[in-house]
């Protein structure tokens, strides 16, 4: 009895004096609502950020990036090995790493996992064209040799979508029918437009040290992560008011005031989130006119649009250049094309390019209310120029299989996180529908890609800014900062434009 | 389908019968009432309804603007008058289409013997689906567009007239003066529309205006669940579906428009009612 | 007797029959090659062509419906497309909410719509008669999604008594799940209350005139005895009729309820399914929801057939 009085007495001094030890106990079930039901879970054929911010909970890639957006390995030992010419990498495992199916991670999974990446990853496939050699020199070690040199390898292999993950090489198909990794989290039981449940992966050998951005140390504080498709915004917002959800992503910025003061949830603005951007179809139909992308591009004003999808100036950036302050690849080569509104221009340059009163059908998604918002405030502006407009709006899975279709639309609505290297930007390849192909284009990117000399690569980029402007095979509307809510008891958790919940804890 | 216990002729208490036409004269006035707001929109609304101006997002009601702003800064009082035109032209339009395709139906069930067994199954069948359901899947098999939600009700309502329809056109048909002309060898299709049609104006009118009712609130549903007409056409039921978001905070961007479908459903029924004890009071207990 | 059950039977089947093919027709309707919208972007023309042979598309019409009643006879209602799974299955798995929430709207629909129904046919053109008669209007004038908007910010929101949305985690209990339908139920209810009350008035209307009511009435029988003992009992059954088929219509406001909610029933299912292009989902929906209404009607008429031997029309 005694005894059992001394442990709780110390346990309550202990509390006390350590509140931040007590913190972090293991524990605890979060419920993230998230924007929507996925098709798949496999993030080598699908991208998105959704896919990437569930899927980076159970499956890993041998590189991801620390908190200053500086690539880092994962799976890997270290940084690749490049050899002097830029061509040859070799990249070093980590040993005693396990699937979540027991068996332990090889050279062999490494190079199989690599394989499917290079066939069906969108952003894979950039790096296929370009390899001469994909081998395991040992259990432990995997060589990349290249045609021609690739700045960009390494921060493709520790991107989050379209990912390079490794699945063990006998689980691996052309339609993946488990989905079996090597992150923290495991899945334990997906029901459709319900929730997806993940619990901890008791096998996981995290990386030593302290976490570092996706990278460093993995913490598995809590048991269980479960995803709730929520789609309706509105819902999200509520129920994160009512303390239903642990996490609410993507929140409307008009709900910062709502969720301000709250005694279950507290906002969470994450700054310079992305930018949202029209992508136009370069491949069929009424938008491969260069003429009439111009026209579209000189009657929209960004500043409405930003204006009525975000709400508050705090949330938004009426910004042109591609990256924002503090990036070091910000550049204002080509932003006189930017937030033109200019009606008559417009006009004038649709009757040039022989437009023929068709409507352009814009297809877009009200999963993400802003891009649906903005659609609406760039019908009018189009209108006003003298285009015709179609609205489809569909749900966010039949819009990312739709815009896949050249035939079936004109212009579709979709955003970007700030990528670390913009050479990840989605429709710069040919390959992302909208499907940007010009000469001028090919020579440029075909420099960024092959130029080793960062501060060369930056001119370079500055360049493809300006053609992005010259030829306007998309409009990047603006720069927006994400509002999202979290429970004030989620400990250790970062805002980011791919949330995880390793590290995260539940206080009492 | 089970019948209702045959309807007893009940008379009704003069206060009733007085209050019955009250509700009806109101019920009148309050739909005559939106129906003009709507058709003089163009004169009466303070604001172009897609005008917009994002510096006066979610303002609330004010002498400005009566019913306050949306997200989009657009005058929620114009853009609830403007969209009862749609409104009520889908409810409209649906009804007539229904009335058109079920009084057909109906009559040829209820006439020729020969038909009535396809044609009723064929009733039966349609009223097995829920109403907002079929609708649901008949605008996605024919694409989602104020012409197909229109079409879609339509469709949806006609197994309703036509059952009414039908069992009317069945008792008039054993009527002696029907059955006299039939014996003197009058055209069918001049018994039809001397005798039939002409009897069965007041059943008609009576679940027309129900249809109209049920068809407006079915439009808003579906523009709600965002498979109905597109959501930047302003109907009462998108105005809701895009204010959703703004529930708790700019409140009056949902309650306005929402009032507007109560109003104008709670009138129609009300006239609906009325029709039905002033112009036969047997039908009284039919729902 | 029994000649009258087969004869019903057969009809049942014949509207059964008239469904599916009025199901079919509908999907065939539908824009686009189904073998395409199967497949998604990614197929070439070539897996298209061999889609269309193995469902039989390269058929004609007539033939293809022979194949889509076989299917059926089969007990396959078809794949979902999006959700990778057996239509029959996706709908199992969504009808538990489905059900419960229709099953509480009809108790709350007439735990309201009885008493005041009976009420006010008793004191019919009172004040209590003609602010039910108006109320019971506007109940019915409300939207469903509406009232639950409105429901969902003052108990879920303001007052957090009930969750928002959903249904519950992996482990919720049966009592949290059904917490999870007390508003949605509400709004339904309320809303279905209007056709119950007015159809429990008129049905009592209709038996306090009768002879036997007024006989029992003659012989001094206290009053609320005669209303109740007597002519409620006499009213009940198109009264439990008109419940019975508001039970099957339900489903229509339930569609448009559980989207609100965010409950994963089988209205949401379909809602989900259309804005997916997901046909087989939708089809078979539809399929089975109307089967319930034809056998929820089929079992009203043998319930007749019980009460009253006597039945026939």
């Amino acid at each position: 009895m005694l005894r059992k009085l001394i442990i709780a007495g110390l346990a309550g001094a202990s509390m006390l004096a350590a509140s931040q030890a007590f913190a972090q106990e293991r524990g605890g079930v979060v419920n993230v609502a998230t924007i929507g039901e996925l098709t798949t879970l496999d993030p080598m054929t699908a991208t998105g950020d959704l896919l990437g911010m569930v899927t980076q909970h159970f499956f890993e890639t041998l590189y991801t990036f620390d908190k200053n957006w500086g690539v880092t390995p994962l799976l890997a030992e270290g940084l690749p090995e490049v050899s002097a010419d830029g061509k040859v990498h070799t990249i070093k495992l980590r040993q005693g790493i396990t699937f979540h199916d027991g068996s332990a991670m090889t050279s062999e999974d490494v190079v199989a996992s690599l394989k499917r990446w290079l066939e069906v990853a969108s952003r894979g496939k950039l790096v296929a064209a370009n390899l001469d050699k994909l081998e395991a020199v040992d259990d432990y070690t995997v060589r990349i040799t290249l045609k021609q040199p690739f700045a960009p390898l390494t921060a493709l292999l520790a991107f989050n979508n379209s990912a390079a993950v490794v699945l063990p090489s006998e689980k691996i198909a052309e339609t993946l029918s488990e989905y079996v990794g090597t992150g923290p989290y495991m899945i334990k039981e997906r029901k459709p437009d319900q929730y997806l449940q993940l619990v901890r992966f008791d096998g996981y050998k995290s990386r030593e040290g302290e976490p570092d951005g996706f990278g460093g140390a993995r913490k598995q504080y809590l048991d269980e992560i479960r995803f709730v498709p929520v789609p309706d915004a509105n819902t999200r917002v509520e129920g994160a008011i009512a303390g239903q959800y642990d996490y609410a992503d993507l929140l409307p910025v008009e709900a910062f005031d709502r969720l301000n003061g709250q005694a279950k949830t507290e906002p969470l603005v994450l700054k310079s989130f992305g930018w949202p951007m029209f992508i136009m179809n370069n491949k069929e139909g009424m938008m491969t006119k260069p003429g009439l992308r111009k026209a579209v591009q000189a009657a929209l004003n960004s500043e409405d649009m930003l204006a009525a999808a975000f709400g508050k100036p705090d949330f938004f950036a009426v910004d042109g250049a591609l990256y924002p302050e503090g990036y070091q690849w910000r550049s204002d080569a080509g932003v006189e094309g930017y937030n033109q509104g200019n009606p008559d221009k417009a006009k004038e340059l649709a009757t040039e390019a022989g437009y023929d009163g068709k409507p352009i059908r814009i297809l877009t998604s009200r999963q993400y209310e802003f891009h649906y918002k903005m659609a609406q405030v760039a019908a009018e502006y189009l209108k006003a120029a003298g285009l015709a407009v179609q609205l489809d709006v569909v749900d966010w899975a039949t819009l990312v299989q739709r815009r896949a279709e050249p035939a079936l639309w004109d212009i579709f609505i979709t955003h970007s996180p700030f990528l670390p290297d913009p050479a990840l930007i989605a429709p710069l390849p040919a390959s992302y529908p909208g499907w940007w192909a010009s000469e001028a284009k090919d020579k440029l990117v075909v420099e960024l890609n092959t130029e080793m000399d960062p501060e060369k690569r930056v001119a370079i980029w500055s360049d493809i800014q300006k053609l992005i402007y010259d030829e306007a095979p998309f409009y990047k509307v603006g720069d927006f900062n994400a509002l999202s809510a979290k429970s004030p008891k989620l400990g250790g958790f970062t805002a980011s434009a791919w949330p995880y919940f390793w590290n995260a804890h539940l206080t009492k | 389908m089970a019948a209702v216990s045959s309807a007893g002729v009940d008379t009704p208490r003069i206060s009733t019968l007085i209050l019955q036409r009250r509700t009806l004269a109101i019920g009148l006035a309050v739909i005559a009432t939106i129906t003009l707001l709507a058709v003089l929109a163009p004169l009466i609304a303070p604001y172009a309804p897609n005008k917009l101006s994002i510096v006066n997002r979610l303002k609330p009601p004010s002498t400005t603007w009566f019913f306050g702003t949306d997200e989009f800064g657009r005058d929620v009082f114009s853009r609830t008058i403007y969209a009862g035109q749609l409104s009520l032209l889908v409810g409209a339009a649906a009804t007539t289409l229904a009335a058109v395709v079920g009084i057909t139906l109906g009559i040829v069930a209820g006439f020729f013997r020969k038909a009535d067994g396809v044609v009723s199954r064929i009733i039966d069948a349609m009223m097995a689906f829920p109403d907002i359901l079929l609708a649901i899947a008949l605008v996605a098999a024919l694409g989602p567009s104020l012409a197909t939600v229109i079409i879609a009700l339509g469709i949806v309502y006609a197994p309703r007239l036509a059952r009414v329809v039908r069992a009317s056109t069945l008792v008039i048909r054993e009527l002696p003066y029907v059955e006299a002309a039939r014996a003197l060898g009058v055209p069918t299709w001049r018994i039809m529309t001397r005798h039939v049609l002409r009897n069965l104006v007041s059943p008609i009118l009576v679940q027309a205006t129900f249809i109209f009712a049920y068809a407006m609130l079915a439009e808003a549903g579906l523009s709600f669940l965002g498979v109905g007409v597109s959501p930047e056409v302003p109907t009462w039921g998108t105005m809701i579906a895009s204010g959703r978001q703004y529930v708790g905070q700019a409140d009056w961007v949902t309650i306005f428009p929402g009032l507007a479908i109560i109003l104008t459903v709670l009138s129609l029924q009300l006239v609906g009612d009325g029709l039905r004890d002033l112009l036969d009071p047997r039908l009284r207990k039919d729902l | 007797m029994s000649r009258y059950v087969l004869q019903r039977l057969l009809g049942m089947l014949t509207v059964m029959f008239t469904v599916v093919t009025i199901v079919f027709i509908i999907v065939r309707v539908a824009p686009g090659d189904p073998a395409a919208v199967m497949l998604g972007p990614d197929a070439t023309p070539a897996d298209i062509e061999v889609l269309r042979v193995r469902l039989g598309l390269d058929q004609p019409l007539p033939i293809q419906y022979v194949y889509f009643l076989a299917q059926l006879a089969r007990g396959d209602l078809g794949h979902s497309i999006f959700l990778d799974m057996p239509v029959a299955s996706a709908l199992l798995d969504r009808a538990e909410p489905t059900f419960f929430l229709t099953l509480f709207a009809i108790l709350i629909a007439s735990a309201i719509a009885l008493p005041v129904g009976i009420m006010s046919a008793y004191r019919r053109g009172g004040l209590f008669d003609q602010s039910v008669t108006t109320l019971t209007v506007l109940a019915a004038s409300i939207p469903s999604f509406w009232l639950g908007l409105i429901l969902i910010q003052v108990f879920a929101v303001r007052l957090g008594w009930f969750p928002v949305a959903g249904y519950g985690g992996p482990d919720a209990s049966f009592l949290t799940r059904m917490s999870h339908l007390v508003l949605p139920a509400t709004a339904l209810g309320v809303v279905s209350s209007a056709l119950i009350t007015r159809f429990t008035r008129a049905s009592m209307l209709d038996v306090l005139n009768d002879d036997y009511v007024r006989t029992a009435r003659s012989k001094g029988m206290g009053e609320l005895r005669v209303v109740m003992k007597h002519a409620f009992k006499n009213a009940l059954i198109p009264v439990l009729t008109v419940i019975g088929l508001t039970a099957a219509l339900l489903v229509s406001g339930a569609v448009v309820t559980e989207t609100v909610f965010s409950l994963p029933g089988v209205g949401n299912l379909v809602v989900s399914a259309v804005l997916r292009r997901d046909y087989p989902v939708i089809q078979g929906a539809l399929l089975v929801i109307a089967a319930i209404y034809v056998l929820i009607n089929f079992g009203i008429d043998m319930l007749y057939l019980m009460i009253d031997p006597r039945v026939r029309y």
